[in-house]
Order: structure tokens, then C-alpha cells, then sequence
């Protein structure tokens, strides 16, 4: 397997745990957030974000792969990272659009949907991201063989 | 407007070579062995400081290696 291949499969791996323990402190969080505004809930939810997101750049950071690419293997990183944000600005337009087309405009979602949307956005980018890498190395390879 | 192909003649220089492999030419060059699989395959065309890399890697001119066909000329 290609440092690529290694590349896209390990923040795979990485944004689907962050992503996965994101949604189930947000579950564990939004019990009581709901019950009304707590300057404690808002407070822990900005530590959390605070610790999360900084540990999840920091390990891919060290982790990264993307320092010892060469330049086809940039290209075809470049490539997927422009298919990722394609991905990203569709999936908020069905997330935005849908809900405003199925429920009307005078309806009312709840906000604790929006840290939800947030979550899901930035894991499909990466799953755009990394399963092009992969589809792109596999379609090399075999018509390399 | 015409069609471009750029050919080369990489594997054949590889055997010429005391039958060079392909992860060989990839570490002289400073390049994964996949990339010179897609470039002696014609899915990537190598950038000019690379295509320059592997004339050097064989000591021989660029033009022995990669070979430009217009459709128009």
C-alpha cells in the first residue's frame, strides 16, 4: 500500500472516531443543554471543542503522510480534496435545502440539529476525500497490471 | 484541434539498463514505484524537472526517452 493509500485510510479512520465520539458527547450534552441555557453546558461544549479539534489537527498533523508525497501523488491528492469540498458545499445545500422544501418555510427546526449537520458535513467531506484517493490508486493499479 | 500523445520509452531503457526495476529508477529519481508505473503506462505525464530526472537517471537525452506526437504535424 502507497503512503497515499496509508494516508487516506488513516484520516478515514481518524475523522470517523472524531466524528463518532463528536456525535456521542453532543448526545450525552444535548439532554441537558436542552433543558434550557447554562453557562456551564456552553462552557464545557467550548472545552470540548477547544481539546477536540486541536488533538484531532495535532495527530494528523504528526501522522500525515502528505510531507513525503511526490507530485503524482500531490495531483491526485489535489484532485481529491477538490471532489471533498464539491461534496461539502452539496451535502449543506441538501441539508439546508431539503428541510426548507419538505417542511415549508414557516416551520421551525430545533437548533440542536445544527451541531448534527456540522458533524456529518465535515465527515463527508473526508470520506469524499479519502475514498477518491482510493479509487484513484486502485484504477492506476490495475490498469498497471 | 489535433490530438497529443506523449509516449515514452522507459521499460525498454530499464532492461537496457542491467534490467533496472522499476523500484530502482523510482529511488534514483526521488519518486514512488507507482509513479513509474503510470508514467511507462501513459496514465501520467511526468512534470519537466522529473521527465529531466529520468533522461539523467539514463544518461540520456530527453528526447531518447519521451517522444511528443501531434496528430496535426
Amino acid at each position: 500500500m502507497s503512503k497515499l493509500q496509508k494516508s487516506a485510510w488513516f484520516n478515514l479512520g481518524l475523522i470517523t472516531t472524531g466524528s463518532l465520539f463528536a456525535l456521542l458527547c453532543f448526545a450525552l450534552a444535548a439532554g441537558r443543554i436542552e433543558k434550557g441555557f447554562n453557562y456551564i453546558n456552553v462552557i464545557l461544549c467550548l472545552i470540548m471543542m477547544c481539546i477536540l479539534i486541536p488533538v484531532i489537527y495535532i495527530i494528523s498533523k504528526k501522522k500525515s503522510y502528505e510531507a513525503g508525497f511526490d507530485e503524482r501523488e500531490k495531483m491526485i491528492n489535489q484532485r481529491a480534496t477538490n471532489l471533498s469540498l464539491s461534496g461539502l458545499i452539496i451535502f449543506l445545500y441538501l441539508a439546508c435545502f431539503i428541510p426548507f422544501i419538505a417542511l415549508g418555510g414557516g416551520n421551525i427546526i430545533k437548533v440542536i440539529y445544527l451541531p448534527v449537520i456540522f458533524i456529518c458535513t465535515v465527515f463527508t467531506a473526508q470520506l469524499i476525500k479519502s475514498i477518491a484517493v482510493i479509487v484513484q490508486c486502485a484504477l492506476e493499479e490495475e490498469d498497471g497490471q | 484541434m489535433g490530438s497529443n500523445k506523449l509516449s515514452n520509452r522507459i521499460r525498454r531503457l530499464r532492461f537496457d539498463n542491467g534490467e533496472m526495476t522499476q523500484q530502482q529508477l523510482a529511488d534514483r529519481v526521488g519518486v514512488t514505484r507507482q509513479t513509474i508505473i503510470a508514467i511507462e503506462a501513459g496514465k501520467y505525464a511526468p512534470s519537466l524537472p522529473l521527465a529531466f530526472k529520468i533522461a539523467r537517471a539514463f544518461g540520456k537525452p530527453i528526447e531518447d526517452i519521451f517522444q511528443y506526437e501531434d496528430e496535426n504535424t
